[in-house]
């Protein structure tokens, strides 16, 4: 349902994707995992046209889009389809978080006032924030921010939700809390893409597991598999340092 | 100069300048108008880097903020009629108050493009690709989430801006319009209290500039209710 064929980008002359074929299921939770520099935010970026792949083929849904040719009604069409979770939460600061969620619905889905109201409250309330619906981001603790960024991405009903390092930029206090949303959503078969560094937490929510370095997959399959017999030295070696950071003893 | 001060003579100047105080004001609203459509003309092949046109804009904004206004009136009021015999238009007969509000209006339009490319650049990216993300056009992004917040931004310059303005347009009385600035002259020589006159003309500028100060003080306030922290310096 979500099928990338030969995706490529690169910035000038350096590659940061080099062929990318990759293929997910409707209702799967797939974990994109590997080094800072390993391609895996572009390649996030790339699915929505946030960053205008060199070549390739995105399908997402009943949208086919060829990127060497796309305008920008097929980048629209994509669009439409994907919403995105960001690591800085990226809120429209002059708007409330009611309004935050509100805006793509009115603007974009073209819904009536009250009910992208009632929509967007409903999913304020799925990540627990029904209480703050008034209140502006500066007014909101940042694991606050980021589930109101959530609400945002479902409000939109889309067929892929896109996580870009959701908790990176938290107080590791507050990982917790938005972790806890994302695991809840996942539960109710909401297809989503998460780009993370929280291996436990990768292991735990996803279907999928895709291991990224250097601009290309390295190995791809189930968590027990990815995480319990990794077939390739590559993911071994990164998987190895990334449970022995968690694992200092003072 | 002229006769012994005697403050009785401000009080009756006070409401002879104040009739005159609307052509003022006209000057201010129409070039400040005619600026923001320059302005935003300007700016946008800065923000947008397109090619030539940015270094064209550069030039503009380097004449208009580095040379006297007084000195861009006598150009654009002498030299352009020159220049428009070139192509046989004869603007002889348009009047001195459309010259002015010209160059007014090419002047802010140098300043107010400054202060939309910085507050537009205040606005960070990532909002804008959260527009994206959520499905909205470049032209809804930019108009639903970079503009309200830049114009926020950017109140403070704006309302320097036409404070500014309101006191430079008592230039144009030079060009022989005749504003607040050009009606004291004639009263000033008719009853020889210049210092009555000029004080008055100084009251009358500052309660204007004070009630301008004011009111964009306000709209900020407004404007800017989703940062609770405007202020915070203040409080301190």
């Amino acid at each position: 349902m979500i099928q990338v064929r030969g995706l490529t980008k690169s910035y000038g002359k350096q590659k940061v994707l080099g062929h990318i074929d990759l293929q997910l299921q409707k209702g799967e939770v797939t974990a994109i995992l590997g080094p800072s520099g390993s391609g895996k935010t572009t390649l996030l970026r790339c699915l929505n046209f946030l960053e205008k792949p060199n070549a390739g083929e995105i399908a997402i849904g009943d949208v086919t889009v060829n990127c060497k040719g796309a305008g920008k009604r097929d980048i629209h069409k994509l669009r439409q389809k994907t919403a995105m979770v960001f690591q800085n939460y990226h809120l429209f600061k002059h708007k409330t978080a009611l309004e935050n969620v509100m805006e793509g619905l009115v603007v974009v889905q073209k819904l009536l006032k009250a009910d992208a109201r009632a929509r967007s409250q409903l999913m304020l309330d799925k990540v627990g924030l029904a209480d703050k619906q008034d209140a502006y981001p500066s007014q909101l603790s940042g694991g606050q921010q980021q589930r109101v960024g959530i609400a945002r991405a479902l409000a939109l009903n889309p067929e892929v939700v896109l996580f870009d390092e959701p908790t990176s930029a938290l107080d590791p206090e507050r990982v917790g809390e938005v972790l806890e949303v994302i695991r809840s959503i996942a539960r109710e078969g909401i297809t989503m893409i998460i780009v993370t560094h929280e291996m436990a937490f990768a292991r735990d929510v996803s279907n999928h597991v895709v291991f990224m370095d250097d601009g290309a997959i390295v190995e791809e399959g189930p968590p027990q598999e990815l995480f319990g017999s990794p077939k390739e030295e590559r993911t071994r070696q990164f998987l190895k340092r990334m449970t022995q950071e968690w694992s200092y003893t003072i | 100069m002229g006769r012994r001060f005697d403050i009785t003579f401000v009080y009756d100047f006070i409401p002879k300048l104040l009739g005159f105080l609307q052509i003022t004001l006209f000057i201010v609203a129409c070039s400040m108008l005619l600026g923001m459509v320059i302005g935003t003309a300007v700016a946008l092949p800065r923000l947008f880097r397109i090619p030539v046109l940015q270094r064209v804009s550069r030039i503009y904004v380097s004449f208009f903020r580095g040379t006297p206004i007084l000195i861009q009136l006598f150009l654009i009021y002498f030299g352009l009629p020159e220049l428009l015999k070139g192509i046989h238009l004869d603007v002889t007969r348009v009047p001195a108050l459309a010259f002015v509000i010209l160059t007014y209006g090419l002047n802010s339009g140098a300043f107010i493009s400054e202060a939309i490319r910085a507050a537009v650049s205040a606005v960070d990216r990532g909002q804008v690709e959260a527009a994206y993300a959520v499905g909205m056009s470049g032209f809804h992004a930019f108009r639903r989430i970079v503009l309200p917040q830049a114009a926020a931004v950017s109140l403070p310059a704006f309302s320097n801006l036409v404070i500014g303005n309101l006191k430079d347009t008592s230039l144009s009385f030079t060009l022989g319009v005749m504003e607040m600035t050009g009606k004291s002259q004639t009263l000033g020589l008719a009853t020889q209290h210049f210092i009555e006159v000029y004080l008055s003309l100084s009251l009358i500028y500052l309660a204007i500039s004070l009630a301008l100060e004011r009111l964009f003080a306000l709209a900020e306030r407004r404007m800017r209710l989703h940062e609770p922290d405007v202020g915070v310096l203040r409080n301190q």
